[in-house]
C-alpha cells in the first residue's frame, strides 16, 4: 500500500489525537470517579462471566423464597428463593453485553454511512438521507420494539450456518440496527464540513482514492465525535435494553435488570422490595457513571473549549 | 483634571486552563481628558480591550479586577453599586464594540434597539423615543432612516450595523465613549467614513473618546493623544503628536519603525525580532526586555516606572529616550 | 410562504413511502406468514389456505417484472407490496388481529387518552424546564446552579420504570392519594385524578434531560456579543435577561419542542401500561405482546405522519420566529 505523503503546511492534528486533551480529562475529579465507577460495574460483568464464588442464579428454592436481605443473600431472595445479588451482578453483564454489543454495530454502520454519504455526495448521499430519514421519523421506542418484535425467534442463515435469535440477540440486532441514525448524522455533517479542507484537497491532487480520503483522512478528524456519541450512546442502550426485557422482548434466560423490575411489579404488593431496589440501584449507577464521563469526554474533546489553553 | 477619565494601577488577571491565575492586565493607567480622543494602542493580546471592559464593568465572568480605580471626574466607579453603574453605562460612559454584527441582537429591529438605549435612561414616551431615535440615525449617517428603522440587522451592511450600535452609544449624550476596535471588521473604505463620523461626534458633543485599536494609522489620523500598551503594561503615553515624532519607548520606536509609510522611499520594513510571550509566561522586570534592542542588566530585574518627561509625555523606561547603535 | 410549505410537504411523501417499505419489509419479509399463528394449532390446511387468500397472503410478495413486460398491469399490480403500499397511504389499516376492530375507529378513541397525559405533562413541563433553565443560566456557577445540574444527571440517569412503579405503589398504593390506575369512560373531571399521578412521574422523569437542554442552549446565548452590547446600554439584568438571552434561546427550544409533539399523540408508553390507561402507547404495548401486527405497522405509519407534520411545522416556525431565516 503506497505511502501517499501530504506535502506542504502540516495540517492540524485530529482533534481526538490532540495531546493535551487525555491530561486534561485526567485531571477532572468528575472525570477520574465517574471511570472508577465504569471500571467498576465491567468488573462486576467480569464477574457474572466467570461466576467466582457467586451463588448459581439459578438455584430455586422455594423455601427461601422472599427473603430479606441477609448475610446469606445480601440482597434477598426472589419469588423462586433465586439470589437477589446474583442476578443483579449477571445482570450487569447482560446489560453491559447488550450495550456494547448494540454500540459497535451502530458506530459501524454509522461511522461508514456517515462518511461515504458526507464524502460521496449525490446520490448516495440523497440515499443514505432517505434511509436514516426514514428510521427517524418513527418514534424511538416504537421503532425498537417493531425491531425487537420482528427479530425475536428468526434464524438467519449466514454463509451456511444458522443462527437462532433468541431473546437477548435479538435485542442486540434490533438496537443496532436502529441506533446509527444519530451518529450518522452528525459524522455526516463533519465530513461536509472538513470535506473541503487543505489536507483533503492535498491528498486528492496525489491521487488519493475516495476509500482512502475518508478512512486514512477524514475518518481520524471524526473520531471525537465518535467517542461521545459510542460513550452518551451506551447509556441509552442499557436504558433501552431494561425496557425491551420489562417488555418481554428481551432477555429472556438470562437474568436481566429489566426482567427483574418486571417481577418486583408484583412483589411490591407483597412488600418485598429489595429486587426492585437492587436493580434500581444497579441501573442508576452505570447510567449516571456514563453521563457524567460522557461529559467530561465531550469537553475535553471539544474544540472549542480546547482553543482557550493560551 | 476634573471631568476626564481617568484610569489607575488596573490590575486584571485570569484563570488559565490549568488553574493558575494569569495577569492579563498590570499597573495599567491613562487619562482622557475631556473632548479629547486617546488612542489605547497595542498588539493583539495585550489588555487593552480589557482596560476597556474593566471601565464599564463588563470584563467577562472568568475575569477578576484585582486592584485599580477608575475615575470619572471626581467619582471612583470601582467603588459604585451594579445599580449605580448602570446608571453610568450609556448615560455617561458608552461603548461600541469590534463586531457589530454580532454586537446587535438579530432578532430585533435596530431601531427599536437604538429606543431602547434610549429608554433605559431617559422617561420618555415611546413615540418620543422613536422620534429621537430616528433623528439620531440621521445623525450618524443613515440615509433614509424611516425604513432603516425598520430593518433587522442582517438587512444592512457592516458600516450601517456599526453606525447604529454609534446611534445606540449616542443616544443619552454620554461624555465619554470607549470604542473598541471600532472598524476592525470593515472594509477599508467604510472604516474611513466611520472614523470621520466618530470625530465629527467628537467635535459636536464634545465627548472624550477612547479609542482602542491596534492600528497605528487610526491613531495617527484620529486622536490627540496615544498610550502604548506591552503585555498589560503601559509603557508609553502622550500626545500623540509627540509621541510619533520622538517615541521614548523601545517598543513604540519598533512599531513606528515597522509601519510602513508614504513618501519614505524604499526601505526595509524592521520587524521586532522575536514573538510576544504569553501572558501565563511573562518576563521578570521589563515585559520587553527580551526583544529589545536597549536591553541592559537592570531591565531583568526590575520593572521600569512610568516616568514623566516634558509636557505630560509619560515612559516607562529605564533608557528612554536613547537610539539604539 | 407557500412555495415553501409545497415544497416541504413533497419531501415528506418519499420518507412516507420509506417509512411504508420499511413496516413491510418488518412484518411481512422478515416476519413472515403470520397464517399459521393465526388459524391455531388445529386448523386444517384448507382452512388456512382460506385464510391466507382472505387476508391476501396468498398473493406474491413483490412485483414480477415479467408480467409488466408482458403487458399484463393488472396481475403485476396485484401484490403484496403495492397493495400494502396502497393500504396505508390511504390509511386502510384493516382490523386488529386481536379485536377485531377497524384500527382506525381504535386509533381515534385512543387518542384522547394519550393527549390529556401528554399534553399536560409537555406544557407544565415546557414551562417548569425553561424557569428552571433560566434560573440556572442567570446564577451560573453558583451552588443553586451546580445542585440543580447534579439533580439533573441524577434524574436522566434514574431509570424512569423504576420511578413509576416506585411511584404508583408508594403515592398511589401506600399513601393513597391518587387512584391506582384506570381511566374513566366518560370525559369528565375523572380525567383529572386519574392523570395526575402518571402526569407528574412524567414532568419529574423529563425534567432532568429538558433542564440540561435548555440551560446549555440559555448559557450559549448568554456568552454573545450583543448580550454584553445590552448590558453596556446600562438595562437593567431582567431585561437583559428575559429581552435579550431568553427570546433569542426561545428559537432553539421551541424548534426542538416542536418536534417533540408527535410523541405527545403516541402517548408514553410506559405509564399508559402501568396507569392502564386506553391510549395509543398501551395500544402498542398490547399488540406487541400479542403479536398483533397489523396495528403495530399502522402506529409505526401514523407515529411518522405525525412525526413529519412536526418537522414541517417546526421549520416554518422557525422560519418565523427568527427573522433570519427568510421563506425561500
Amino acid at each position: 500500500m503506497k505511502r501517499i505523503a501530504v506535502p506542504g503546511r502540516a495540517s492540524p492534528p485530529p482533534p481526538a489525537a490532540e495531546p493535551g486533551v487525555w491530561r486534561r480529562l485526567g485531571r477532572s475529579p468528575a472525570a477520574r470517579i465517574s471511570l472508577a465507577v465504569i471500571v467498576f460495574y465491567l468488573l462486576l460483568a467480569a464477574w457474572g462471566c466467570s461466576g467466582w464464588e457467586l451463588p448459581d442464579w439459578r438455584t430455586v428454592n422455594y423455601a427461601r423464597a422472599y427473603q430479606g436481605p441477609s448475610p446469606a443473600h445480601p440482597f434477598g431472595t426472589d419469588i423462586h428463593g433465586r439470589d437477589v445479588l446474583a442476578k443483579t451482578v449477571i445482570g450487569a453483564r447482560t446489560a453491559l453485553t447488550v450495550a456494547f454489543l448494540a454500540s459497535v454495530l451502530a458506530v459501524a454502520i454509522g461511522l461508514i454511512l456517515g462518511l461515504l454519504a458526507g464524502y460521496l455526495g449525490g446520490a448516495v448521499d440523497g440515499i443514505i438521507t432517505w434511509v436514516y430519514s426514514t428510521l427517524e421519523s418513527v418514534p424511538y421506542y416504537l421503532l425498537i420494539l417493531a425491531f425487537a418484535f420482528v427479530l425475536q425467534d428468526r434464524s438467519i442463515n449466514l454463509w451456511g450456518m444458522e443462527f437462532r435469535l433468541e431473546g437477548i440477540n435479538a435485542v442486540y440486532l434490533a438496537l443496532g440496527l436502529t441506533g446509527w441514525v444519530g451518529l450518522c448524522r452528525l459524522i455526516r455533517g463533519e465530513v461536509i464540513k472538513r470535506r473541503e479542507g487543505e489536507y483533503v484537497l492535498a491528498a486528492r491532487s496525489l491521487g488519493a482514492s475516495p476509500l482512502r480520503v475518508m478512512f486514512r483522512h477524514l475518518a481520524p478528524n471524526v473520531l471525537h465525535v465518535v467517542i461521545v456519541t459510542f460513550t452518551l450512546g451506551f447509556v441509552s442502550y442499557i436504558h433501552a435494553e431494561v425496557v425491551l426485557s420489562f417488555l418481554g422482548l428481551g432477555a429472556k434466560e438470562v437474568p436481566s435488570w429489566g426482567v427483574m423490575i418486571d417481577e418486583s411489579k408484583l412483589e411490591l404488593a407483597r412488600g418485598v422490595w429489595w429486587q426492585l431496589l437492587a436493580a434500581s440501584l444497579a441501573i442508576f449507577g452505570i447510567s449516571l457513571a456514563l453521563h457524567v464521563f460522557g461529559d467530561a469526554l465531550r469537553d475535553a474533546l471539544d474544540p472549542r473549549t480546547r482553543g482557550t489553553k493560551r | 483634571m476634573k471631568e476626564s477619565l481617568r484610569i489607575e494601577g488596573l490590575r486584571i488577571s485570569f484563570p488559565s486552563p490549568s488553574g493558575e491565575l494569569v495577569r492579563a492586565v498590570e499597573d495599567a493607567g491613562l487619562t482622557v481628558p475631556p473632548a479629547t480622543a486617546l488612542g489605547l494602542v497595542g498588539e493583539s493580546g495585550c489588555g487593552k480591550t480589557l482596560t476597556g471592559l474593566a471601565v464599564l464593568r463588563l470584563l467577562p465572568p472568568a475575569a477578576r479586577l484585582e486592584r485599580g480605580r477608575i475615575f470619572l471626574g471626581e467619582t471612583d466607579l470601582s467603588e459604585l453599586t451594579e445599580a449605580e453603574m448602570r446608571a453610568v453605562r450609556g448615560e455617561q460612559v458608552a461603548m461600541i464594540f469590534q463586531e457589530p454584527m454580532t454586537s446587535l441582537n438579530p432578532v430585533y429591529r435596530v431601531g427599536d434597539q437604538v429606543v431602547e438605549a434610549i429608554r433605559a435612561h431617559r422617561r420618555l414616551s415611546f413615540a418620543s423615543a422613536r422620534h429621537l431615535a430616528l433623528d439620531l440615525l440621521d445623525r450618524v449617517g443613515i440615509r433614509r432612516p424611516r425604513e432603516r428603522y425598520q430593518a433587522y440587522p442582517h438587512q444592512l451592511s457592516g458600516g450601517q450595523r456599526q453606525r447604529v450600535m454609534i446611534a445606540t452609544a449616542l443616544s443619552c449624550s454620554p461624555r465619554f465613549l470607549i470604542a473598541d476596535e471600532p472598524t476592525t471588521a470593515l472594509d477599508v473604505t467604510v472604516q474611513a467614513r466611520i472614523l470621520e463620523l466618530i470625530a465629527s461626534l467628537r467635535e459636536r458633543e464634545r465627548m472624550g473618546i477612547l479609542l482602542i485599536t491596534h492600528d497605528l494609522g487610526i491613531v495617527a489620523g484620529e486622536t490627540d493623544r496615544v498610550a502604548v500598551m506591552y503585555l498589560g503594561r503601559m509603557v508609553e503615553e502622550g500626545a500623540t503628536r509627540d509621541v510619533f515624532a520622538r517615541p521614548l519607548h523601545p517598543y513604540a520606536r519598533a512599531l513606528l519603525r515597522s509601519v510602513p509609510r508614504l513618501g519614505q522611499g524604499r526601505r526595509r520594513l524592521e520587524a521586532i525580532r522575536g514573538n510576544v510571550p504569553t501572558p501565563a509566561l511573562r518576563p521578570s522586570g521589563c515585559p520587553f526586555h527580551p526583544r529589545c534592542p536597549l536591553m541592559i542588566p537592570v531591565c531583568r530585574r526590575e520593572i521600569p516606572p512610568l516616568k514623566v518627561y516634558e509636557s505630560g509625555h509619560r515612559c516607562a523606561c529605564f533608557r528612554a529616550g536613547e537610539e539604539a547603535t | 410562504m407557500r412555495r415553501f410549505l409545497v415544497k416541504r410537504l413533497l419531501y415528506c411523501i418519499p420518507v412516507l413511502f420509506g417509512i411504508s417499505l420499511l413496516t413491510f419489509l418488518l412484518f411481512r419479509v422478515v416476519g413472515g406468514d403470520p397464517v399459521d399463528r393465526l388459524a391455531g394449532k388445529y386448523a386444517r390446511a384448507e382452512q388456512k389456505e382460506q385464510l391466507r387468500e382472505q387476508l391476501g397472503f396468498n398473493l406474491p410478495l413483490w412485483p414480477r417484472p415479467e408480467l409488466l413486460l408482458a403487458g399484463d398491469l393488472g396481475n403485476f399490480a396485484d401484490n403484496q407490496l403495492f397493495h400494502h403500499l396502497f393500504d396505508t397511504f390511504t390509511f386502510r389499516f384493516g382490523r386488529s388481529q386481536q379485536y377485531h376492530r377497524r384500527i382506525s375507529a381504535m386509533i381515534l378513541s385512543g387518542l384522547v387518552p394519550s393527549l390529556s397525559l401528554t399534553l399536560p405533562a409537555f406544557l407544565l413541563g415546557l414551562f417548569l424546564q425553561t424557569a428552571l433553565a433560566l434560573l440556572s443560566a442567570s446564577r451560573r456557577g453558583s451552588r443553586f446552579d451546580r445542585l440543580l445540574t447534579l439533580a439533573c444527571l441524577v434524574g436522566m440517569s434514574f431509570p424512569f420504570l423504576a420511578l413509576i412503579i416506585f411511584g404508583q405503589s408508594l403515592l398511589a398504593g401506600r399513601f393513597g392519594w391518587f387512584p391506582i390506575l384506570g381511566f374513566p369512560e366518560k370525559f369528565g373531571l375523572g380525567v383529572l385524578t386519574h392523570t395526575a399521578l402518571p402526569v407528574l412521574l412524567g414532568l419529574v422523569a423529563g425534567l432532568g434531560g429538558g433542564v440540561r437542554f435548555y440551560r446549555t442552549i440559555l448559557i450559549e446565548e448568554a456568552e454573545s456579543d450583543y448580550v454584553r452590547t445590552a448590558r453596556a446600554k446600562g438595562l437593567k439584568e431582567s431585561r437583559v435577561l428575559f429581552g435579550h438571552v431568553l427570546k433569542n434561546a426561545m428559537i432553539p427550544i421551541i424548534t426542538r419542542t416542536v418536534v417533540v409533539i408527535p410523541f405527545l399523540f403516541l402517548g408514553s408508553l410506559l405509564l399508559e401500561r402501568f396507569f392502564s390507561i386506553p391510549g395509543l402507547g398501551y395500544m402498542l404495548v398490547d399488540a406487541v405482546n400479542s403479536s398483533d401486527w397489523p396495528v403495530i405497522n399502522a402506529l409505526t405509519f401514523v407515529g411518522a405522519v405525525f412525526y413529519l407534520g412536526a418537522v414541517v411545522l417546526t421549520d416554518v416556525l422557525y422560519a418565523l420566529v427568527d427573522p433570519r431565516v427568510s421563506l425561500k
